[in-house]
């Protein structure tokens, strides 16, 4: 068993992270300048989350399944919590396969450095919002 | 100094004879497959012709359809990357079916071992005999697509310089400088590692002992062979650890001027070294031995200074043959185009891995100097 006790925690957790990425200017503006609709698909627990780039502002929609995505993402749910850390080496979960990227890589590569803020946003987001528990800074 | 991970697998076996092309039954046999298929852009029957110079979308859709009518277990690929790739993508299709670009591009996607596939490359640059990568041109996006997956590689390599004896000088001059840019963009980049490394710089020792002996006299067969051997040992290194922005450079002037990939990376490395320069110069400062320079006595700085002077004065001997050229007005580059070219290369996938940020005014210096 994974680090999440259920679906609905991880959605309320990763998907309230994504909207907080998405009202900071900093960094959602270089994801809106990529235009792209990233689909992050989580296992154990099982979450669906969308990241919907090609409009003015950044859409998080959970659970949807059916929106074509230029970019699919699938991993683990703990390994999407430990990335948020900062503590991930996208390269290295690629060729580990734990995560599974479908899609044109090069533009999902050229994001990381766009979202290098949100690595310290993450445990911060996590204790102001009543989830220090799953901090693990 | 060792990175904190890296991972190291190549299970492709190679097998390195001057003539082995023409019989190589005894490692087919222990594929397991009986009937192959033939995957070529050179004129011989019963075989799929029709690769593109950069192959497509539409041609691995018809080459897969071919092998599969015809009910054959394994693929050969004879050629150089292009034709690779496309046996390496139609294969996906073969045993996973789908939507090539849909269904299978991006990294790790594939879920099963392929069908056996053997590679014998007609010429020393691309290195894809030996890589987990495919590039193919989705004509409906107008995008290259890259596949990116342990199941691509190779399960046999044959190298054979007598398959690369017909380039001509120009062809043979570029394809190796090719290999070179991938050797030394492996040993300087982020993703390096002391297994990627040996490989590199023996690659790149091997191409300086060699690229103007096999460009002044295509029939010495030992040159062409140390070069075959180099480019798939530069194809493992970079398969494992990336290019960096002389690749990112490249890819914009082959996308937006047509340049020839090889022949933009010859043009292009010492200035992609120059722009890197503070972050490789310990790196850079060994591989000046590699490349036969003589440094006893000097810094690293100056032994790094001596490493990009040795591939000037390599690329300018090549001129001097009229097998490369030196400047990217020389191989149809508009001057106003350069910013484009710029804005390109930072956009490239392959910035991610070089080892300083890359930023579209401080690399359009560089291009510039490369004009």
């Amino acid at each position: 068993m994974g680090l999440f006790e259920s679906s609905e925690k991880f959605e309320e957790v990763l998907a309230g992270f994504f909207r907080r990425v998405g009202e900071t200017p900093e960094v959602a503006q270089k994801l809106l300048a990529s235009k792209l609709v990233i689909r992050f698909s989580y296992t154990d627990p099982d979450v669906v989350i969308v990241v919907d780039c090609s409009g003015d502002e950044i859409d998080v929609r959970t659970g949807d399944t059916e929106t074509k995505a230029q970019v699919n993402m699938s991993m683990s749910a703990d390994i999407a919590h430990k990335f948020w850390f900062g503590k991930v080496n996208l390269m290295a979960a690629l060729t580990r396969k734990q995560m599974v990227a479908k899609g044109p890589i090069p533009k999902i590569l050229k994001l990381l450095p766009a979202i290098k803020p949100t690595y310290a946003m993450y445990p911060k987001y996590l204790d102001e919002n009543g989830y220090g528990e799953y901090n693990i800074h | 100094m060792i990175p904190e991970f890296f991972e190291f697998y190549n299970p492709t076996k190679v097998v390195y004879s001057p003539g082995i092309a023409s019989d190589f039954k005894a490692e087919l046999n222990l594929l397991g497959a009986s009937k192959y298929f033939i995957v070529s852009d050179i004129q011989v029957t019963g075989v799929f012709l029709d690769v593109p110079p950069n192959s497509e979308v539409k041609a691995v859709n018809a080459c897969a359809e071919q092998v599969k009518t015809s009910g054959a277990e394994g693929l050969i690929a004879v050629g150089g990357g292009s034709v690779i790739d496309t046996a390496k993508a139609a294969n996906i299709l073969i045993c996973e079916g789908g939507d090539l670009v849909e269904d299978h591009s991006g990294a790790q996607t594939l879920t099963k071992p392929l069908n056996p596939l053997v590679a014998i490359p007609t010429t020393a640059g691309t290195g894809s005999e030996v890589t987990m990568a495919a590039v193919i041109y989705d004509e409906e996006n107008s995008v290259k697509m890259a596949f990116t997956d342990k199941f691509l590689l190779p399960d046999l390599a044959v190298l054979d310089p007598e398959m690369t004896a017909s380039m001509p000088p120009r062809l043979t001059a570029s394809t190796a400088m090719d290999a070179m840019t991938h050797a030394v963009e492996a040993y300087v980049g982020l993703q390096w590692s002391p297994v990627s490394d040996a490989l590199a710089s023996g690659a790149i020792e091997l191409i300086f002992r060699n690229i103007v002996k096999a460009t002044q006299d295509g029939s010495d067969m030992e040159a062409r062979g140390s070069l075959l051997v180099a480019s798939a040992m530069a194809g493992i290194a970079f398969s494992h650890s990336m290019v960096g922005c002389v690749h990112g450079m490249a890819h914009a002037a082959g996308g937006i001027c047509q340049v020839p990939h090889g022949i933009a990376n010859g043009i292009l490395l010492p200035h992609g070294l120059e722009y890197n320069f503070e972050e490789i110069t310990e790196k850079l400062a060994r591989l000046a031995p590699v490349m036969g320079e003589e440094v006893s006595g000097l810094s690293p700085d100056d032994r790094a200074k001596k490493a990009i002077e040795s591939i000037r004065r390599l690329t300018r001997k090549l001129n001097e043959m009229g097998a490369l050229p030196l400047r990217l007005r020389d191989v149809g580059v508009p001057e106003e185009r350069l910013p484009e070219i710029a804005e390109a290369a930072v956009m490239d996938g392959t910035s991610f891995y070089n080892p300083r940020e890359v930023v579209a005014e401080e690399i359009l210096v560089h291009l510039k100097n490369a004009y």
